[in-house]
């Protein structure tokens, strides 16, 4: 990993009205690194990366992306940076080759340079004998590969990806994934990608941040983040009464490294999960709980996830509705 | 039935949580009302008629006594007076007055003689509505003057007058083809432009080009351009094909073809730049919709293309001076039925050009280029 940064944050600060979206995030990305934003729902991933891209401003901080600064030269980071939106924005109306043919003139590519990158780009993400059906015939799958090609074909330095396999079957979610990490393995190109698919970010990413209510909870390789939840294994228990009694005795066993309990389901944090499962379920049932099913994982980055996130919901702050013009129009709050 | 109560219930509470709908179903009908019924019963008010007064006698006195009184009492005219007839002919053709009342210096003296008065009128007859009430009451008041010899003796004493239509005969459909242009340049406007805006917005694709190097006035002046484009060839098509159907002769000189293109284009230009002020911060189809009627009433019936504008209340004839399609349709209605040259129609094109360039401005600053 090279020492150049392609993205440095320090304190960046975003608020609608009263909601701290993003809050005093800090972080450094380096060229070539693929970076992973991991957070639930309306953890603030779209908002950053929207001030990331120069399509909000920040409230404070500051951000330096392509070597530029988001606020004060916004053309410059946009000429540096390729980002496929969370949302399809590849052209209903037109064909596959007319998207990418348009975008590229947009980034005032000349004519003969475009068509060999576009060629190259749609037999890349396997368009080729569909570039000229017209998009609104394309499959979700089909959309997203035009969408990753679209934003290559100016060969930015970094890539943005805001949840690019969210809404996708698992087949194409794979080729996706193939699609970039051949891009990794291609050239230094540097890649953020925000998502909420743990085994996405566990695939792909170098670093992974968990960001969770606007702000950075911890940040580290999928490796290192594994290593810093105790035990190895996870136990899932479903108990019948479970009460407070039972997490007590539970947590008191030698092996037992932490207890996470929610209505009638418990996740114990252990070493050598499937050796000390009976032991468990013994001690469950001495404190009078009954155990209704029992399954044994190996920890994974979403164990990390929901250990530093729990397991709830966000409870997210409401959209505004305009009462003016009514729920017609979304009112964008960037997340 | 359980379940058509919830089809009903589902669309009923959709339309509750629509203020904007809401409101304008109701305002909608209240406004066309408004602006229609104004626009087209209005009784012609304030009509410009000047008056070349030659004669010095007793008869012209009267008969400009019997004008006023008009002047006064239903307000039909206002009165100017000139002292050269070329020159109220000639504003009645650059339509600066709707009518020129010329009384020979000898209109006095052939009355007390009984020798075949006459007075000339020369109408506007473009605007056919305006024209034709001018025609019958200086007929009236001719007629009264008159009364009093016409007991005596019959005929020789009955002044004449000479009305003289100014351009040729136009009739009613003719006069309508300038609005329908207008109108297929309105509609063209909406459609296109601050349309695919609004559109790429709702469906969220505004963002890939907003990620992009555009500059705000490549994606204003971009929409702009192609909106241009497609609504000059189908208002230039609607142009051609009204002409056809109405009969209006395509033989005119190579600077009037091309003077009407700058009108259409300007007017478009117009038109397009305006819609990205109102609609350049909308995210919703649905408010386009509710708009677009709003638009049309307010901006197509006050432009005098169905209706002289001389009819309107005071309110209405104001709104009319700020209407860019007001000034559209008479630029189009001077060049196709009084044949004039770009030095006539001059204002009409300085005012399209300000508002354009008005609304442009507004346009690209009103503009947002972050979400």
């Amino acid at each position: 990993m090279q020492d150049k940064k392609a993205i440095t944050v320090s304190g960046i600060t975003k608020k609608f009205g009263t909601i701290t979206a993003v809050d005093d995030v800090s972080f450094e990305v380096a060229e070539g690194e693929f970076f992973g934003f991991l957070g639930p729902n309306g953890a603030g991933k779209t908002t950053l990366i929207r001030m990331l891209t120069t399509l909000l401003k920040p409230t404070a901080g500051k951000a330096v992306v392509a070597c530029c600064d988001v606020e004060k030269e916004p053309a410059a980071v946009r000429r540096g940076i390729g980002v496929v939106p969370q949302s399809m924005t590849s052209d209903l109306d037109l064909t596959g080759y007319e998207n990418m043919d348009i975008y590229g003139r947009f980034y005032g590519i000349r004519s003969r340079e475009r068509k060999e990158r576009i060629s190259y780009l749609l037999e890349m993400v396997g368009l080729t004998s569909r570039a000229n059906d017209l998009v609104a015939t394309y499959s979700g799958g089909m959309r997203r590969r035009l969408e990753i090609a679209r934003v290559l074909v100016h060969k930015p330095e970094i890539l943005f990806l805001d949840e690019p396999t969210i809404g996708l079957d698992p087949q194409s979610r794979r080729v996706v994934w193939g699609l970039l990490q051949k891009l990794m393995g291609d050239n230094s190109l540097t890649i953020f990608l925000t998502t909420h698919y743990m085994e996405e970010a566990e695939a792909l990413c170098n670093r992974v941040v968990i960001i969770d209510s606007g702000k950075i909870i911890v940040l580290g390789t999928p490796e290192e983040l594994k290593a810093q939840i105790p035990g190895n294994d996870i136990i899932s228990l479903s108990v019948a009464s479970l009460s407070e009694n039972i997490i007590e005795k539970a947590k008191t066993l030698p092996f037992v490294h932490k207890v996470l309990a929610e209505d009638n389901a418990m996740r114990v944090y252990v070493d050598s999960g499937a050796r000390n499962l009976p032991m468990l379920i013994d001690e469950v049932r001495s404190s009078g709980g009954t155990v209704l099913s029992a399954t044994v994982h190996e920890q994974s980055l979403e164990d990390v996830f929901i250990h530093y996130t729990g397991k709830t919901i966000r409870e997210e702050e409401a959209k505004k509705v305009s009462f003016f013009v009514g729920p017609g129009i979304p009112q964008k709050l960037g997340r | 039935m359980i379940r058509l109560f919830a089809v009903i219930e589902r669309d009923l509470k959709k339309f509750r949580r629509n203020p904007v709908v809401l409101a304008m179903s109701i305002l909608m009908p209240i406004i066309y009302l408004v602006i229609l019924g104004n626009s087209f019963q209005g009784k012609l008010q304030a009509l410009p008629v000047v008056i070349v007064n030659q004669d010095a006698g007793p008869s012209a006195r009267q008969l400009i006594d019997n004008l006023r009184a008009i002047e006064a009492g239903p307000k039909t005219f206002k009165l100017l007076s000139r002292k050269d007839q070329d020159e109220a002919v000639g504003g009645v053709k650059d339509g600066v007055y709707k009518a020129a009342l010329i009384i020979p210096s000898d209109f006095s003296r052939r009355v007390f003689t009984k020798a075949r008065p006459e007075v000339g009128l020369f109408l506007d007859n473009v605007d056919a509505i305006s024209s034709e009430n001018i025609r019958n009451i200086v007929k009236s008041a001719v007629r009264s003057l008159d009364s009093d010899y016409v007991a005596i003796r019959e005929n020789t004493g009955e002044v004449l007058l000479r009305d003289i239509d100014l351009f040729g005969k136009v009739d009613y459909y003719q006069s309508l083809v300038p609005g329908v242009v207008i109108m297929a340049i309105f509609l063209g406007t909406l459609t296109t432009g601050a349309f695919n805006l609004v559109m790429d917005r709702f469906l969220g694709m505004d963002e890939s080009y907003l990620l992009t190097p555009l500059s705000k006035s490549h994606i204003v002046g971009g929409l702009i351009i192609s909106g241009l484009t497609i609504t000059t060839l189908i208002a230039v098509f609607i142009f051609i094909v009204s002409m056809l159907i109405t009969g209006i002769p395509f033989s005119r000189a190579l600077h009037q073809w091309a003077s009407i293109f700058i009108v259409i284009i300007l007017t478009t230009l117009c038109l397009l730049s305006l819609m990205f002020v109102i609609l350049g911060r909308v995210g919703h189809p649905r408010i386009v919709g509710i708009l677009s009627g709003f638009l049309n009433v307010i901006l197509f019936f006050p432009s005098g293309a169905v209706y002289p504008i001389a009819s309107f209340p005071g309110w209405l004839k104001t709104f009319a001076k700020v209407n860019p399609e007001a000034y559209a349709v008479d630029a189009l209605k001077s060049i196709l039925f009084k044949n004039a040259t770009i030095p006539v129609i001059s204002g009409d094109i300085i005012f399209l050009l300000c508002f354009t360039g008005l609304m442009m401005t507004l346009a690209i600053l009103s503009f947002k280029r972050t979400l």
